[in-house]
């Protein structure tokens, strides 16, 4: 009972008894918004700093994030680098592959924007929004681990506000 | 070998002509003919006493007159190593490949034709590499290159 008395918002308790009552919908997204597992997609130098998050100093896994090697394991992409042209479809095909509801953070400028190669560059994507679409942008070259970290915790938020069946 | 050591002995050694570029470097540096590419290269990998076998770039320089293409080589067994490059001009770009003495030439001499536009004759496998495979907007590491897709940089106020 622990955790539910910490959980004010989401449950009520029936007086008298071990009964809780909620909505589906709470226990649904906020169980999803706990784990995200990510599908890890380093092109460039901002996977350096995903790793770094994701080990043990900074420490993705106390969020329930865990990396998986496979798109259809996955709820979120972290786009972690710079995407070029004849890397945009196999981005693009991940994202399809990847299983509803799934959920984009771009990381660092590249990823958002091109970055520092939007300005006379032949071969790089400027921004991944032009193939799939992007939730949560965080901008930086690198970003810092933080960064990410709060970029995390609002794609964790905008679970939070979604409805079970409006998920796409 | 020294670096003196090792101009005097591929100068004494090799048949054909070479020309030597002085410079600061402790290895030498020398322009080949283009025709005598491959025969340069057969002849430092293959001799005993310098066996160059690893190749450990090439790359290709435009200076908007000439093509350039620059190899550095060097030689596990004997820690010595060299550079050398062959010139050729803008109307009929094309080289050799030295992919029949060094393995490794494949890629860059791929890249090389890919991104300058020049012909290599002898490749066995020449296509795209770096770029989409659909693309058609001309070679991008030329000078004076515009491409469909490139932003420039604004002037700096
Ligand atoms: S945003 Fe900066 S650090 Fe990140 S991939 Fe691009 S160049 Fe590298």
């Amino acid at each position: 009972m622990g955790v539910i008395k910490k959980l004010p918002v989401y449950a009520e308790k029936v007086p008298g008894g071990g009964i809780i009552t909620t909505q589906l919908n709470k226990v649904f997204t906020l169980t999803q918004a706990k784990s995200l597992w990510y599908l890890l997609f380093g092109t460039a130098c901002c996977a350096i700093e995903l790793m770094a998050t994701g080990a043990s100093r900074y420490d993705f896994d106390r969020l329930g994030m865990i990396f998986r090697a496979s798109p259809r394991q996955s709820d979120l992409i972290i786009v972690a680098g710079t995407v070029t042209y004849k890397m945009a479809p196999v981005v693009k095909r991940l994202y399809d592959q990847m299983a509803e509801p799934r959920y984009v953070l771009a990381m660092g400028g590249c990823a958002c924007g091109g970055g520092p190669f939007y300005y006379d560059s032949y071969s790089v994507l400027r921004g991944i929004d032009k193939v799939i679409p992007v939730d949560v942008y965080v901008p930086g070259c690198p970003p810092r681990p933080e960064a990410l970290l709060h970029g995390c915790l609002e794609v964790g938020k905008k679970i939070r506000t979604q409805k079970m069946d409006d998920w796409s | 070998m020294t670096k003196a050591e090792l101009l005097d002995y591929i100068k004494e050694n090799f048949s054909g002509e070479l020309e030597v570029i002085e410079n600061e470097h402790p290895e030498p540096y020398f322009i080949v003919k283009a025709q005598d590419l491959v025969e340069f290269s057969r002849f430092i990998h293959d001799d005993e006493r310098l066996l160059m076998t690893f190749l450990m770039n090439l790359s290709a320089v435009d200076t908007t007159e000439q093509f350039e293409i620059v190899y550095n080589v060097c030689s596990y067994r004997f820690k010595h190593r060299i550079y050398f490059k062959i010139i050729f001009d803008y109307i009929k770009p094309e080289f050799d490949s030295v992919i029949d003495v060094w393995r490794a030439a494949d890629w860059y001499e791929r890249e090389i034709w890919e991104l300058f536009g020049i012909n290599v004759k002898g490749h066995p496998n020449l296509k795209r590499f770096l770029l989409p495979d659909d693309w058609d907007d001309g070679y991008p590491m030329r000078k004076g290159w515009q491409g469909k897709n490139v932003i420039p940089m604004p002037e700096r106020k």
